[in-house]
């Protein structure tokens, strides 16, 4: 018996111990002063602590969920060839059956053309082919513009700069996005839903990055010692080796005001932080306050750690920096980070404005593996251009070989390669590429460009800050007030056993926090309902077991033995209340969404480790307390 | 400290009465599903919030919405006397996003002193909506099914039957009372109602658990003495789970805030009928089978070796 309770004993020790470490990261965050907030967010430690704390639902964070669905009608009309009034009346037809029919568009319209007696093949596909081979042919066009909205909306959507966004297929139609602390909705969709594009263009030499850089390096720094740049002469600078310098940089944290001297507001919709804390070095800082906030690693020209993003945009958006950027140019920014020795850093390159080649001549973009010497084994991206794209395309890559060719979607550099031979057919083939998802991401892109991927709200849902942040007051306060009567009347109702009821009561708490905490589930307001509720219920296994003890007590039994049977009857019923309960969880979560599914998860997990700590921790503070003596009364 | 001491109240003696009050209860649950409150996820259409400077009129924003022409307009005080509730019926023609905007500008322009700030937005096309109609019916029935299947497994047949008749009656009559006091019925409040079914059969398991210990204690008594018997045991139990959860709710309803309002309402009605419900329902209407059904009116529990 001795060695089962120091067994249970240690368990609960571990757990609890686990609990703190679990929670330490929230609590860590709900202590943090905005000034505090920033030293960490400026070593680069507040992502990371974000991420272990106890995630928060839009409905508490504020931000906006959004779901889309691929704008079927409009696609197939977009891809069709050989259109008439028939057609369109036929779409017509179709997409008022859409509103009323359940069944999905592409069934509807095959329908809709045998009752006309009309073949697919004249508006799809090859002559002469098959209705089945026609449906085959749009089923594909379905899916893969489902993947180039996917990847056209992850573009856009990391361009906003929200803290952890959710991008999610549902079903083969649906598309559903979370945007946690976006404030702005009108701009968050017009963003999102406006037409992708996608554009061809040529990289800058790297002499002439190095030169305009330097030019804006001294126009900073002049900005800030005050002195006017608009008059400035533009000197050429020899140390060229200034962005390579990785000695011993002392990384120092500098907010962005200072850097101006000035405060900004920031118009877009990227949450404003205030003054955002920089990563510079030091060492450069005083007479290269730009270059500071750049690093030159591994093979790129010029990286930015992520932390320095936003600054870097602002400098070079001032209409005074920008007299230094060579007028046929302009810079972007690579649409993916990478990480080098676990910092995230973001690629910048700087390209022609006028475009080589517009995205819309890309006619088809496949991912193969290669066969040839130089890519044996390696996945290529093969596309093909269409008749004027081809003409133009050849006489880009012939004129400009060796020279990097950015390819860039919705202003954001997919990839860079090397112009390696002149292209004269239109048919290219882009090697290198380190792995099969960049491969495919990068085929997805150049579709993207070529083919639309109409997409269509159907579901919108938008919580302000404010509401977000009255709710978890609201929340936690119901939760303090619960809590505090339910000890309370505990205490009353059973004494000592109300006690050490109360005492399994904070532990269920604390545990089923730290799950949540730990494994990534999301607090939403029915999720704290969730937890009010398991507050009130837990005390439920306790009742049954205090109750079962008295009414041995009463039969005569001794202590020791009115708490043996009463745990061991209680047991049984506990768990087929129990079981039933959690069934109903599990439907509510699986037929519900966000919210709900908050709430399902906290009362499962609540009402799991109320059974474990009524009927193994209670029981292990009573058996502490009868075995030192023999109790003749039990304080029930 | 105990409420009962030992409680003898003849619970099955009475329980014609409480069926009479069931039955009137449940009529009205059952008409309330042809009056439904039914909110924009299950109907479609856009619902905005919108938060004042200062207290508004719901009159005046009603005038300066009916003259504009937008179909259906619903407006409805949502959290303080600031806080305004505005419903938009789905247009076909019209997106829903559009209707907001409309629905917006109008306001500025009728009342152009006022500042005010969009709190909370949704809009749910309407084969969305249908689809959330379908799956929160699908989900209510799947739960139930569960349900039968395994109680009919852990115990028997007749109690599975009469759990299932208790959790209709609970949430008829929980379904009844909510709308009748005009609370909207949304995916939250379908999630409290299946909570309750939860909440209701655990009430009504911890009762049958004594019922079938009883029946194997007790083998010579009458089984309405059985029953009756085993409510009375179970009743301080009862009472301090339903007094401490309700309390727990009641609070919530109070402090919990506007979003979650219906919800708390839904799970306070909930707890009262489900536990009455254990007592009234379940438990009763296994005597009432077995004394149809079952000729001498004992179960095939008390008859079984197990």
């Amino acid at each position: 018996m001795k060695g089962k309770n120091l067994f249970k004993t240690m368990l609960v020790v571990v757990l609890v111990l686990w609990a703190f470490v679990a929670l330490w990261p929230t609590y860590k965050l709900q202590s943090l002063s905005p000034t505090e907030q920033k030293t960490l967010e400026a070593e680069g430690e507040l992502m990371p602590l974000l991420e272990k704390g106890i995630r928060l639902g839009l409905d508490l964070q504020g931000g906006m969920y959004l779901t889309y669905e691929i704008d079927l009608p409009e696609l197939f009309s977009q891809i069709a060839e050989n259109k008439d009034p028939i057609f369109e009346e036929i779409m017509e037809n179709v997409r008022g059956s859409l509103n009323v029919k359940t069944e999905d568009f592409l069934t509807i319209l095959i329908e809709e053309f045998k009752t006309q007696d009309i073949p697919l093949h004249r508006y799809w596909g090859e002559r002469r082919d098959s209705d089945a081979k026609v449906e085959d042919f749009l089923e594909d066009q379905a899916k893969d513009a489902m993947d180039r909205a996917m990847q056209k909306l992850r573009n856009r959507i990391d361009q906003f700069g929200v803290a952890e966004p959710t991008i999610q297929k549902i079903g083969s139609r649906r598309i559903l996005i979370e945007l946690p602390g976006v404030t702005n909705q009108e701009r968050a969709k017009e963003l999102i839903g406006k037409t992708a594009l996608l554009e061809f263009s040529l990289v800058k030499d790297p002499r002439v990055v190095m030169e305009t850089i330097e030019k804006i390096d001294q126009a900073v720094a002049r900005a800030r010692k005050g002195e006017s740049i608009n008059e400035m002469e533009l000197l050429p600078k020899d140390t060229t080796e200034a962005v390579a310098e990785q000695k011993e940089s002392q990384d120092k944290a500098v907010s962005v005001s200072e850097l101006f001297g000035e405060e900004e507001i920031d118009a877009d919709i990227e949450q404003a932080e205030a003054d955002t804390a920089l990563l510079v070095d030091e060492n450069l800082f005083e007479e290269n306050p730009f270059i500071a906030l750049l690093r030159n690693t591994q093979g790129r020209d010029v990286a930015v750690p992520v932390e320095n993003v936003r600054a870097v945009k602002r400098i070079l958006a001032r209409e005074d920096i920008q007299r230094f950027i060579p007028s046929d140019a302009v810079f972007r920014w690579n649409a993916e980070t990478f990480k080098v020795e676990n910092k995230d850093y973001r690629e910048l390159f700087l390209v022609k404005k006028e475009p080589a080649l517009l995205g819309k001549h890309v006619t088809d973009a496949r991912v193969t593996i290669g066969n040839d010497i130089k890519s044996q084994g390696r996945p290529v991206v093969n596309f093909a251009l269409d008749p004027k794209g081809r003409r133009i395309f050849s006489r880009v890559t012939g004129a400009n070989l060796d020279k990097r060719l950015a390819i860039i979607l919705d202003s954001m550099v997919t990839s860079a390669p090397v112009i390696q031979t002149k292209i004269p057919d239109g048919r290219g083939q882009i090697t290198g590429i380190p792995g099969m998802d960049e491969a495919k991401m990068t085929a997805i892109v150049l579709r993207v460009g070529a083919l639309p991927a109409p997409l269509r709200v159907i579901e919108e849902r938008t919580v302000g800050p404010s509401l977000g942040t009255d709710s978890v007051n609201s929340g936690k306060m119901a939760a303090l007030i619960g809590f505090g009567i339910v000890v309370l009347f505990m205490i009353i109702y059973y004494r000592t056993a109300g006690l050490i009821a109360n005492v399994a009561l904070l532990m269920n708490l604390l545990l089923l926090m730290a799950m949540l905490a730990q494994f990534g589930f999301t607090l939403t307001l029915p999720g704290i309902a969730g937890i009010v509720l398991t507050i009130g219920m837990a005390v439920d296994a306790n009742v049954l077991v205090f109750e079962r003890i008295r009414e041995e007590l009463k039969t005569g039994k001794t202590v020791r033995a009115s708490i043996d049977s009463g745990y061991s009857r209680a047991f049984k019923t506990i768990l087929d209340a129990n079981i039933t309960t959690l069934m109903t969880a599990v439907v509510l979560y699986q037929f519900g969404s966000g919210p709900i599914r908050g709430f399902a998860v906290t009362l499962a997990i609540g009402i799991v480790i109320s059974m474990f700590t009524a009927l193994v921790v209670t029981r292990m503070i009573f058996d502490g307390m009868t075995s030192r003596k023999v109790m003749k009364q039990l304080s029930i | 400290m105990q409420f009962f001491k030992t409680p003898d109240i003849k619970f099955i003696q009475k329980r014609r009465i409480a069926y009479s009050i069931s039955g009137v209860l449940v009529l009205v649950g059952i008409i309330s599903i042809f009056n439904l409150n039914l909110g924009i996820d299950f109907m479609g259409g856009t619902s905005i919030v919108l938060q004042f400077e200062k207290s508004i009129s719901i009159t005046e924003l009603r005038n300066a919405l009916t003259g504009a022409d937008m179909g259906n307009i619903e407006i409805k005080r949502f959290g303080s006397k600031n806080e305004v509730l505005i419903y938009v019926e789905q247009q076909k023609e019209v997106s829903a996003q559009e209707m907001a905007v409309r629905v917006e500008s109008v306001i500025r322009d009728a009342l152009p002193d006022i500042n005010y700030q969009r709190i909370k937005f949704d809009t749910v096309g309407p084969k969305i909506g249908e689809e959330l109609r379908k799956s929160a019916v699908l989900a209510v029935l799947f739960a139930l099914f569960l349900i039968l299947i395994y109680i009919g497994w852990r115990f028997e047949l007749v109690f599975a039957v009469g759990a299932i008749i208790a959790l209709f009656h609970d949430v008829l009559i929980t379904l009844g009372i909510f709308t009748l006091f005009n609370f909207e019925l949304s995916l939250k409040e379908i999630a409290a109602f299946l909570t309750i079914v939860g909440y209701s059969l655990n009430d009504t398991i911890v009762v049958y658990d004594r019922i079938r210990e009883n029946l194997k204690l007790l083998r010579s008594e009458d089984l309405s003495v059985i029953i009756n018997r085993s409510i009375n045991q179970c009743l301080s139990r009862t009472v301090v789970t339903s007094v401490t959860t309700f309390i727990v709710v009641l609070i919530l309803f109070l402090i919990g805030g506007s979003v979650i309002r219906g919800f708390s309402f839904a799970m306070l009605i909930g707890v009262i009928v489900g536990t009455y419900s254990s007592i009234f329902v379940a438990s009763p209407l296994v005597l009432e089978w077995q004394s149809r059904h079952g000729g001498k009116g004992k179960l095939r529990m008390m008859k079984r070796k197990k």
